[in-house]
């Protein structure tokens, strides 16, 4: 009996790092990757990329895109906390993994790349589709850009691309500015306009256009110019994120590795910035940076301590919630000037910017609005890159009470002063009354 | 047969398109090999990767690191507790090929009677192939030491009776599963360059019948190539995941070596060259591999690999570029030197140091022609077939030239210029004609190669106009010249009735016209909906007319600013250029009810996200109140007919005579009033401090007292005055 619980609490042991979760704040660390292929060679011609993740501590596990064994969840829990795509022609995936499935995935939070090339499948273009961004409908059409390629003696038909036109935030590509153009080979995307979670951040410049370049123009390209999104992120609402690229070279070995130097600038840079932009956005995508928590939000009458049930209006307050950023290894104090916190109720009453103290906490001070009801402090925190905070912590304000308001005015003294002369007046008046003959 | 021919011209057109270059090994492999083999602390680390390292550094010819200090105890430490027929017996003979360590040669002979017994005994592929290869090692290491076998015939039988009849090789005796992998395409090489060491090991000649068993073998195994467009030839494991990564480079790099062993020791057995057979003008590679398939399957079977196969085996190799990784560094360097000297046949690529060749640099073609190690080629001369336009391809523009050779670099190169060529992409197909007779039987040149070459050059760019027509009569409204290598800020304006006419010239430096591959204006309102038309052309004329009454649903009836924006650019074109020709305010009409609404832009994220504008509550205002005197004032004068009452009491002479004169109602008549009293100053209590429960509870108490006293002493007083009344 005990030998068979014994190899229980084993089974259990070995089963348990298995079951993985999406990124959760209490267990960040230890993340495993599906790495889904065309073909093998893939695995070595973008191993720079793949062991960039694994020194960085991430688990891959290599798969072809048909391979019959695919699974990414197992009794219901997930295997893996993110995906990465680079089978651009994969027409179905192997296994029990479909289009509904990657977008559950990204439903549960969890992390997806996509890499597309030329001749990208129904499939990838689907999934693309569902995360907000269209790609070119012609499956001949690549990005071409006659003034802004990079110069290259063996290349010439300019869909190598050097780009340097970034979305300006740390957060997403790092502190560090890009070096070197980024080269990109590949087919090109928009946005959907009505999708405000999906980010652009590599785009082409405004000379470039998508058609096919073997083929003469016979009616204009459905994208032109810096509209024509290279590559682009997505952060949803459920803090799941999604790096959509156009380009499957832009991640390979040859890109990083070749030096670069735009069409129409003398300055020839010797290695490309790919290798610097697909880390660092990696690192984003796989939450190393932008990933935010919110704790101990605190609020109390100015000079007490502890947090009251109830405030009355015109009550003086302190309000305070710590900040930390996600680096990868641990929470460091998320540093900001923005941080606001409202008084809500219908609508804000007061919204102000909290004031930090370099170390993550957030504090400022008001006055209760003398309006009574049940109101929120809430700190909704959106900025690029970064994963949305949303807190609210209700509290109800009363209005004052009978013996709070102000006793003595001065404005009824002759009031008061007539009844009272009155009163004396009456009881002068009484012993008279009674006892004058 | 017209049927065929007509196949056969799909193959070539498609060829055409799928021309690529390859380079041979150069200095970037050097340079990534010193960046991913570095020593750590003197040494590369274990066995297998000090040997990757230094066979990789072998075969470029890097001499940098010395690390026979670190790793010859390791070696020798391994050959002495010699495992047999193990791999690490095997990495540590290997090492010691390049190093050079000491080692006794009573060790080499201890260790070659223990392999000749393990392999004797030996019982999966990877024992015969770690033994045999390891006695192989000895062999050249220790030349006096025994290693010969001397059962060659049965060990050969029994890795031979490991082979399945479709070319796939039993991973050891017993075992049902014959997939790729078990015994593997990987295998099938192991096994090639076991027999390989079998053969060179013999001490007595092998069975001819035997070896031509496995020649066939290798014909079958080429069977199960996979080739890419460009012509590259490999092999892939198709059952990967059950048993680990096994890319396709290992797998083909495994088939190069064992092939390329086997055929080393029976030298001279193998080649047969297929180059006579498909003279007949075929033009590119891929017909030539599409017939030499043929031929082996169907002609002369039994016979083994032409040297297109080795061609395209090399192309694959090449192909990858600079691995980024150790590993596969290792692999492909390790596999082209394989193929550098083989003996089936020997590789040679023709190279491109530029495809995109400027006629304003006066740029040359040049051609290079090298092994795959990048060592220089046998005297040869490289022939430019022919070359087309890639948009005409029935006309050549160029037709047998022979290229200059440059007898410092060896390079071979042709004047663009002089041969009046224009701009455009063209694709050369060139043919490397080996002088001498005999290298034709040594070197694979793969026939013809196609190559796509870009000849750019600056366009004139002449007489552009805009202007604005009247639609019915089509006079001219305004009219402007446009300087469009340079800047312009036109200013134009027109209605719904009007057009509007763009109109350049684009010549080429000789003087044709040129049709760029993106002619597109762009018109783009101030709400950021954007409009690109294609901009026509006949001949040397670029002309574009917008009629905006056709127009005017498409641009949703938005009046307003315009800006316009040309983009003319092309592959060929140097002087590409994207210029924004100013503004046009147009009056459109109003949009009808059902007019199609403008397709909604994508908004700014910076909009979306940032702070938001501060909030401050205001407060209600407080009362107005009049200032504190003049409340005071009026308290003084609200006291002020208290005062008069008293004084008018005065003066009218009251008296307190009524006042009891006994003492019983006397107490009560005073306790009445200072009760009168206590009930006021309660008054004045409950404004100063106290609340309501408070005072009424005190004023119910001290109103039943009153009513005692007060009933006492009024009924006295009622009493008296009746008496004074009936008195």
């Amino acid at each position: 009996m005990a030998m068979k619980l014994s190899i229980f609490v084993a089974l259990i042991a070995l089963l348990l790092p298995l079951l993985s979760t999406a990124f959760s704040p209490e267990t960040p660390t230890d993340r495993r990757i599906l790495v889904l292929l065309d073909d093998q060679s893939i695995k070595s011609s973008h191993s720079i990329f793949f062991k960039s993740l694994q020194s960085r501590g991430y688990d891959l596990d290599f798969r072809l895109a048909d391979d019959p064994k695919i699974t990414l969840q197992r009794y219901g829990q997930y295997l893996y906390d993110g995906l990465i795509l680079f089978s651009p022609h994969a027409k179905r995936f192997g296994g029990s993994l479909d289009l509904a499935g990657v977008l559950e995935f990204v439903d549960s939070g969890r992390d997806l790349v996509i890499a597309a090339n030329g001749a990208a499948s129904d499939l990838v273009r689907d999934i693309a589709t569902e995360c907000g961004v269209d790609f070119d409908v012609d499956s001949a059409a690549m990005v071409i850009d006659h003034t802004s390629y990079a110069v290259s003696k063996t290349d010439g038909d300019h869909t190598l691309i050097a780009s340097d036109e970034f979305i300006q935030s740390d957060v997403i590509l790092g502190s560090e500015k890009i070096k070197a153009p980024v080269i990109f080979r590949g087919i090109a995307h928009s946005l959907n306009p009505v999708n405000s979670l999906v980010l652009k951040v590599l785009s082409a410049s405004p000379s470039a256009y998508s058609a096919n370049p073997e083929v003469k123009l016979s009616s204009p390209p459905s994208m032109t110019g810096s509209s024509i999104s290279l590559v682009s992120v997505v952060q949803a609402r459920n803090n799941a994120r999604i790096l959509i690229s156009g380009s499957l070279d832009l991640f390979s070995d040859r890109l990083f590795g070749s030096g670069v130097q735009k069409a129409g600038s003398e300055t020839i840079f010797e290695k490309s910035g790919n290798e610097q932009f697909v880390t660092e956005l990696s690192k984003w995508v796989f939450h190393e940076r932008g990933h935010l928590k919110a704790v101990s939000i605190q609020h109390h009458k100015v000079g007490e301590v502890v947090e009251p049930a109830m405030y009355r209006i015109k009550d003086d307050l302190e309000f305070s919630v710590e900040i930390y950023e996600w680096s990868g290894k641990s929470w460091e104090p998320y540093v900001s000037d923005d941080v606001q916190v409202q008084f809500y109720m219908m609508s804000p009453y007061v919204l102000k910017t909290l004031s930090t103290n370099q170390k993550g906490l957030y504090s400022t001070s008001f006055k209760v609005p003398d309006v009574y009801g049940v109101f929120q402090f809430k700190v909704e925190y959106h900025r690029l890159g970064y994963t949305g905070l949303s807190l609210s912590k209700q509290i109800p304000v009363r209005p004052f009470r009978h013996n709070e308001y102000e006793r003595f005015i001065t404005t009824a003294f002759p009031y008061y002063g007539g009844s009272f002369s009155m009163m004396a007046g009456f009881f002068v008046f009484t012993i008279v009354y009674l006892y004058n003959k | 047969m017209s049927r065929n021919l007509g196949f056969l011209f799909l193959i070539l057109s498609l060829a055409i398109c799928q021309a690529a270059i390859f380079e041979p090994v150069s200095d970037k492999h050097r340079s990534a090999a010193l960046h991913l083999f570095r020593p750590v602390d003197g040494s590369f680390g274990s066995l297998e990767e000090s040997y990757e390292s230094l066979r990789t550094f072998e075969i470029l010819g890097v001499k940098k690191f010395d690390v026979s200090q670190s790793t010859c105890p390791l070696v020798v430490k391994t050959l002495e507790a010699s495992p047999t027929c193990s791999k690490d017996l095997f990495d540590a003979l290997r090492v010691n090929r390049i190093l050079r360590c000491e080692v006794e040669a009573d060790i080499f002979e201890k260790i070659a009677s223990k392999l000749q017994t393990g392999i004797r005994e030996a019982s999966s592929l990877l024992d015969f192939y770690y033994g045999v290869g390891s006695l192989g090692l000895i062999k050249e290491q220790s030349p006096e030491t025994n290693v010969q076998l001397s059962d060659a015939s049965t060990t050969f039988h029994s890795i031979k009776s490991l082979s399945q009849s479709d070319g796939r090789w039993l991973f050891s005796f017993g075992s049902v599963e014959s997939s790729t992998y078990a015994a593997g395409t990987v295998h099938p090489g192991l096994a090639l360059e076991t027999l390989a060491g079998v053969i060179s090991l013999a001490s007595s000649e092998l069975d001819q019948s035997m070896i031509g068993a496995v020649k066939s073998d290798i014909v079958k195994l080429f069977d199960s190539t996979e080739r890419y467009d460009d012509g590259s030839l490999y092999f892939d494991d198709k059952l990967l995941d059950t048993h680990g990564h096994q890319g396709p480079i290992s797998t083909t790099s495994a088939v190069v070596r064992g092939v390329t062993s086997f055929s080393a020791v029976i030298s001279g057995k193998l080649n047969v060259s297929y180059q006579q057979l498909l003279s007949c003008s075929l033009a590119c590679l891929l017909a030539f591999v599409v017939l030499c398939e043929m031929t082996i399957k169907f002609l002369l079977p039994g016979e083994l690999l032409p040297g297109d196969k080795i061609l395209g085996l090399a192309r694959f190799f090449l192909g990858i570029g600079v691995p980024g990784n150790a590993k596969d560094l290792f692999t492909q360097i390790d596999s082209v030197a394989c193929l550098e000297d083989n003996k089936i046949s020997i590789p040679l690529i023709l190279s491109l140091p530029a495809t995109v060749l400027s006629l304003t640099k006066k740029d040359q073609l040049k051609v290079k022609v090298n092994t795959v190690l990048g060592s220089s080629a046998p005297p040869l001369t490289v022939k430019l077939v022919q070359a087309f336009s890639s948009d005409k391809k029935e006309i050549p523009v160029l037709e047998n030239q022979k290229l200059n050779v440059d007898p410092e670099s060896s390079d071979h190169s042709l004047d663009i210029l002089s041969s009046n060529i224009d701009i455009g992409k063209y694709i050369f197909s060139f043919r490397v004609v080996l002088h001498e007779s005999e290298n034709k039987k040594i070197y694979a040149t793969g026939g013809q190669t196609q190559v796509p070459i870009f000849i750019t050059g600056f366009i004139n760019v002449d007489s552009s106009e805009i202007s604005i027509l009247d639609s019915d009569l089509g006079s001219i409204e305004t009219k402007q010249k446009l300087d469009l290598s340079g800047k312009t800020s036109l200013s134009l304006s027109a209605n719904h009735l009007q057009k509007l006419s763009l109109h350049f010239e684009l010549t080429t430096p000789h003087g044709n016209s040129f049709h760029p591959h993106q002619v597109l204006l762009k018109l783009s309102h101030e709400s950021k909906v954007e409009h690109v038309f294609l901009v026509g052309n006949s001949g040397r004329h670029f002309e574009i007319l917008l009629d905006f009454l056709g127009l005017v649903e498409k641009f949703y009836y938005l009046s307003g600013k315009y800006d316009m924006q040309l983009t003319v650019g092309d592959v060929a074109m140097e002087n590409s250029f994207l210029i924004a020709l100013g503004h046009v305010e147009l009056d459109l009409p109003q949009a009808p009810e059902k007019a199609p609404r403008p397709p909604p832009q994508p908004v700014d994220p910076s909009s979306i996200y940032g702070p938001k504008q501060e909030i401050i509550h205001i407060f209600r205002a407080t009362e107005k109140r009049p200032p504190q005197e003049l409340s005071l004032a009026f308290l003084g004068l609200t006291v002020l007919p208290f005062f008069a009452f008293l004084i008018g009491l005065v003066r009218l002479g009251v008296n307190l005579k009524n006042f009891p004169s006994s003492a019983l109602p006397a107490t009560f008549a005073l306790l009445f009033h200072c009760g009168i009293a206590a009930v006021l100053s309660l008054y004045l209590l409950f404004w100063l401090k106290l609340d309501l429960f408070t005072t009424l509870k005190a004023l119910g108490f001290l109103g039943i007292f009153l009513l005692f006293v007060g009933h006492r002493t009024l009924s006295h007083l009622a009493s008296m005055s009746t008496k004074l009344k009936s008195a």
